[in-house]
């Protein structure tokens, strides 16, 4: 059925056209099954269509009030992706939960490539002890900054790689399920291409047309942290927009084989060689694997100098994230308050500036016999409408417009450059909508009720 | 005066203005600007509800805007025009950069430092730092946002401290308990606690202790727990040689203690219990920070903190002057000590300080590009901390983003309510054609009432916004390309926000009042009338 569809794994679907074509769709056919629904209840199709001729009596005033609404449900829109992306990402998960080994005190964490082998595994020592699938469950990363112009660096000819085993890129790392197949596909025959070749490297989108580069070509990259290091690279696959449309990713072979080779022209290690591993990920099944694999490695004298530590990923996301709470907190509850507060007020101007003008017509209707709470049925119903239909505008708008067109919302916080607004926002646009011209038009409405019909009268004559 | 106050008084004023000169004043003329004013009053119910829109349209814009002024401010007052901070080639930020103490010793003695007048040899006006940044758990233990209410001892379960009435005190756990179980669990570190939260956190569970040896039991109602949000947090450590010279480099002073001598160390104790803690001098705002954990406004000279490992840890010597900089939320402390300590012997930075901005330029280029022991980055400290704008410019964009997004909101809702003020007045706006004011004067009189209701709006958003002047906030400041820097920063609300928040209004005004006051233009005073 489709609401089946319409939980949270519909995410990579809403990266088509067509699926979020589909998607609206179905919100609009929920509405007119609401709708439709309404018509058993005696009358209500009577309503239906004053509420429909009312606001098509007042064109301009109707479009006006849509578009706010419409505008305004998508700085909302993106506001709550970027939040509830940020709250998902730093919420504990109970099961299959992925932990991060990093240097215990500095930031940013450099470890000795030689502590690699045994944090992949969990440094299981005793009988009993949880022992990590190094070739699953586990993944190392370095970082290596570079650029194509060490003269002239700027942003645009500068790249960031994680270094790492490629095959774990499709099994290790997050934001895939947010991908489309198609993109998979393409990734994992990169990766096979990767394995046979340390000099092919995959870069994302934005970062492509950023450098003016494609798939195909060759690109030497002088290493800025790692000083002395040049490498040559060739292009074999191009990330997708969104969470690594500005990431590049090279296989951990290439940076080692980069350092014995540095070492052997210049007779000296590279300053980095022995601080050439800054994290290791670690997926354990459930809270008791990682608390036992955390008793491991940090009562191992195998990792001293430096210590390290382990985290959950959310702990250690949070951590990060830390630098920007204020600002979070400011748009959740400055800015998004202040914005629904505005739409509720552009709602309750428009209503009662149609209320005021029609004073007279409620009047009569009371003569005719419609009673208060048919005549808030009315009044609030046209506000309802508006708010609702376009709520699902505005909802499916920004996710088109941004998912489709722009790739993501590119507001870059921490090591998140973009973010793809999920599918529950197709619920906020409606749900921020109906809210807001709830609350907005409960006092026009509810004066609409208290006219006093011998009062309207005794003006007109 | 607080911005508010200015913004409350000027709009006062400007409301006694529009009362008295405006309608005598102006091309539209003293009828038609009474008329207009009358009308807005008339219909106050609506009045009112644009205000409050524009109000908090224009609020929000001044508030986002003092934010990023306020990272402005931080960034233009971390550097000495005169000053050049020398980092290894290809290094982004401090963070990441390494000078080998031979390759560039003799850095500092080029002829276009200044000599340090105070100092009987001349030595050379340099600062030689590391700069590293320290992941250091919180004292106290939080947990999924919520507090024990109590304090472990460093790395273990046992508690040092339980809070008087606190939720763990209600369990019956006191000072010297170590926390064994948790719902039935045994527990190995605080990072299980906080794990095991993960699955429970409302509601009652049994916790076991251990106390003098004997296994106690209580239960711990965590809806009892106190909010809180943070497990850990990134400390700036400054490692300094010679702290007299690098206060004078960067033109700071200490407004508390005194300098860390020259072993760094300090002994604390007595008798068998002596031992000796790292001395350290605060930024004021992370004096203030860490002056929180332990109930304090700030810290003061003589008391101690953690850094790292609690085998040595850290007391205050002084506290110097940083607000307004990012080395507000700096410590700084001995550099063969905290280098060593936190795995990096070498050095970061060199600041050397030039005559001026001019000559600051000189000896950065000569550097840069002439310096043949060792490949250097000198940029002067203004070139340094302009480029750690990234961040604001990002902010900046984002905010420009949100106000024209927001700002089209505001001008939907205000043409609503232009609209419908020019057809319920059709039949005055033929009166007053008949009486001899033309198209244009009447679409003028309507522009008017769109702007004096966006200009109201936006003195009363201004300084809605205005109580945000002064407010402190966590940000971070980075060149966009890897590492950055944590810093407290003010909310500044002044002159060129403020009036960039009535443009945002008078903006809205013209655009919402312009289209209804052209159509009101095209009414026919003798149709308008029947």
């Amino acid at each position: 059925m489709f609401w089946e569809q319409l939980d949270g794994s519909l995410l990579p679907l809403v990266r088509t056209p067509g699926a979020t074509l589909q998607v609206t769709i179905y919100e609009f056919l929920i509405a007119f099954v609401v709708l439709g629904g309404l018509a058993i209840i005696p009358q209500s199709l009577f309503y239906l269509g004053f509420i429909l001729r009312n606001l098509w009596r007042n064109k301009i005033r109707t479009a006006l009030t849509g578009f706010a609404t419409i505008v305004l449900v998508l700085v909302v829109t993106l506001v709550w992706t970027v939040l509830v992306f940020l709250a998902n990402v730093t919420s504990e998960k109970a099961n299959n939960l992925k932990a991060i080994v990093t240097e215990r005190w500095q930031i940013p964490s450099q470890m000795p490539y030689s502590y690699a082998a045994r944090l992949t595994e969990g440094a299981p020592r005793e009988p009993g002890d949880v022992r990590i699938d190094p070739a699953n469950d586990a993944m190392t990363w370095a970082f290596f900054g570079g650029t194509l112009d060490p003269q002239n660096r700027t942003r645009e000819n500068s790249l960031f790689f994680f270094v790492m085993e490629p095959d774990r890129f499709l099994t290790m790392m997050d934001g895939i399920d947010e991908m489309s197949p198609t993109d998979v596909e393409r990734i994992r025959a990169a990766i096979a291409v990767m394995e046979k070749d340390v000099t092919q490297v995959m870069v994302g989108h934005d970062k492509l047309v950023a450098m003016g580069k494609k798939v195909g070509e060759s690109m030497k990259i002088s290493g800025l942290n790692y000083q002395g290091i040049d490498m040559e690279c060739t292009i074999c696959c191009e990330l997708p927009e969104g969470r690594y449309g500005q990431a590049a990713v090279m296989p951990r072979e290439r940076l080692n084989r980069a350092l014995d080779e540095y070492e052997r022209k210049n007779r000296k290690a590279h300053p980095l060689a022995a601080k050439c591993l800054n994290l290791v990920w670690l997926r354990v099944p459930d809270t008791k694997a990682f608390q036992q694999v955390e008793r491991q490695i940090t009562t191992s004298a195998e990792f001293k100098s430096p210590a390290v530590k382990i985290e959950t990923a959310s702990s250690g996301v949070a951590g990060f994230l830390d630098a920007y709470k204020d600002m979070l907190w400011g748009l959740q509850w400055i800015l998004v308050p202040f914005i629904l507060a505005t739409m509720s007020l552009i709602i309750a101007m428009a209503i009662s500036i149609s209320v005021r003008e029609r004073r007279k017509e409620i009047a009569v209707l009371k003569v005719l016999g419609f009673r208060p709470g048919q005549i808030l049925i009315l009044v609030l119903g046209e506000a309802l409408m508006v708010g609702g239909i376009c709520g699902i505008i505005g909802s499916a708008g920004t996710i088109a417009y941004f998912n489709l067109y722009l790739g993501g919302f590119k507001f870059p916080i921490a090591f998140f450059p973009a973010f793809l607004i999920p599918n529950e926002a197709l619920w906020w646009g409606p749900a921020i909508g109906l809210g807001t011209a709830l609350i907005g038009s409960l006092t026009p409405s509810l004066s609409a009720c208290n006219i006093r019909v011998s009062e309207v009268f005794s003006r007109i004559s | 005066m607080h911005p508010t106050f200015i913004m409350l008084a000027f709009t006062a004023l400007l409301l006694v203005v529009v009362a008295v000169v405006v309608p005598r004043l102006g091309w539209i003329g003293k009828l038609l600007a009474r008329y207009n004013a009358r009308n807005i009053m008339v219909r106050w119910p609506i009045t009112l509800m644009l205000l409050a829109a524009f109000t908090l349209q224009v609020g929000i814009v001044v508030v986002m805007l003092s934010f990023v002024r306020g990272l402005q401010n931080l960034t233009a007052g971390s550097s000495v025009p005169g000053n050049v901070l020398v980092l290894s080639e290809g290094s982004t930020d401090e963070l990441f950069s390494n000078l080998g103490y031979r390759d560039v010793s003799d850095v500092e003695r080029h002829p276009l430092v200044m000599r340090d007048s105070d100092d009987p040899d001349g030595k050379p006006l340099a600062s030689w730092e590391v700069y590293v940044v320290v992941n250091q758990p919180l004292p106290l233990p939080i947990i999924h946002g919520r507090r024990l209410g109590c304090r472990f001892g460093e790395e273990s379960l046992k508690l040092t401290l339980v809070e008087a009435g606190g939720p763990l005190a209600r369990a019956g756990v006191k000072p010297g308990d170590s926390l064994s179980s948790w719902a039935g669990i045994p527990l190995n570190s605080l990072e299980d606690i906080r794990l095991l939260m993960a699955g429970k956190q409302a509601g009652v569970i049994d916790i076991g202790y251990v106390r003098n040896g004997a296994q106690l039991s209580g239960s711990l109602n965590l809806d009892n727990l106190i909010n809180l949000e943070r497990s850990r947090r990134f400390l700036q450590v400054r490692g300094i040689d010679d702290p007299a010279r690098s206060l004078k480099v960067h033109n700071l002073k200490l407004v508390t203690g005194e300098l860390f001598c020259q072993a760094g160390v300090r002994a604390y104790g007595e008798g068998d219990q002596r031992r000796t803690a790292v001395e350290a001098v605060l930024g004021e705002g992370i004096a203030r920070t860490l002056g929180s954990d332990i109930n304090k406004t700030s810290l003061e000279p003589g008391d101690m903190f953690s850094l790292g490992d609690s085998a040595q840890p850290f007391i205050v010597a002084g506290v110097m002057g940083s607000s307004g900089s990012t080395f507000d939320s700096e410590i700084w402390s001995k550099h063969s000590l905290v280098g060593r300590k936190f795995g990096k012997d070498s050095y970061s930075t060199i600041v050397l300080r030039a005559a001026g901005p001019i000559e600051a330029e000189e000896l950065a280029k000569d550097l840069t590009n002439n310096f043949k022991k060792a490949a250097l980055k000198a940029q002067t400290e203004t070139e340094y901390y302009s480029s750690l704008n990234q961040t604001n410019q990002q902010f900046l964009y984002a905010i420009l983003f949100v106000a024209v997004v927001v700002g089209i909101g505001g001008v939907l809702g205000l043409m609503n309510t232009m609209f419908a003020a020019i057809s319920q007045r059709i039949k005055d706006i033929g009166v007053l054609r008949i009486l001899g004011y033309s198209g244009p004067q009447v679409m003028l009189a309507f522009l008017f009432e769109a702007l004096l209701l966006a200009v109201l709006g936006g003195l009363l958003g201004c300084a809605a916004g205005a109580i945000g002047d002064g407010c402190t906030a966590n940000s971070i400041i980075s060149s966009g390309a890897g590492g950055g820097k944590s810093v407290v920063l003010r909310m500044t609300v002044d002159t060129p926000i403020l009036l960039a928040g009535m443009a945002t209004a008078l903006t809205m005004g013209l655009l919402g009042g312009l289209l209804p006051a052209i159509n009101a233009t095209f009414i026919r005073p003798l149709e308008a009338l029947r």
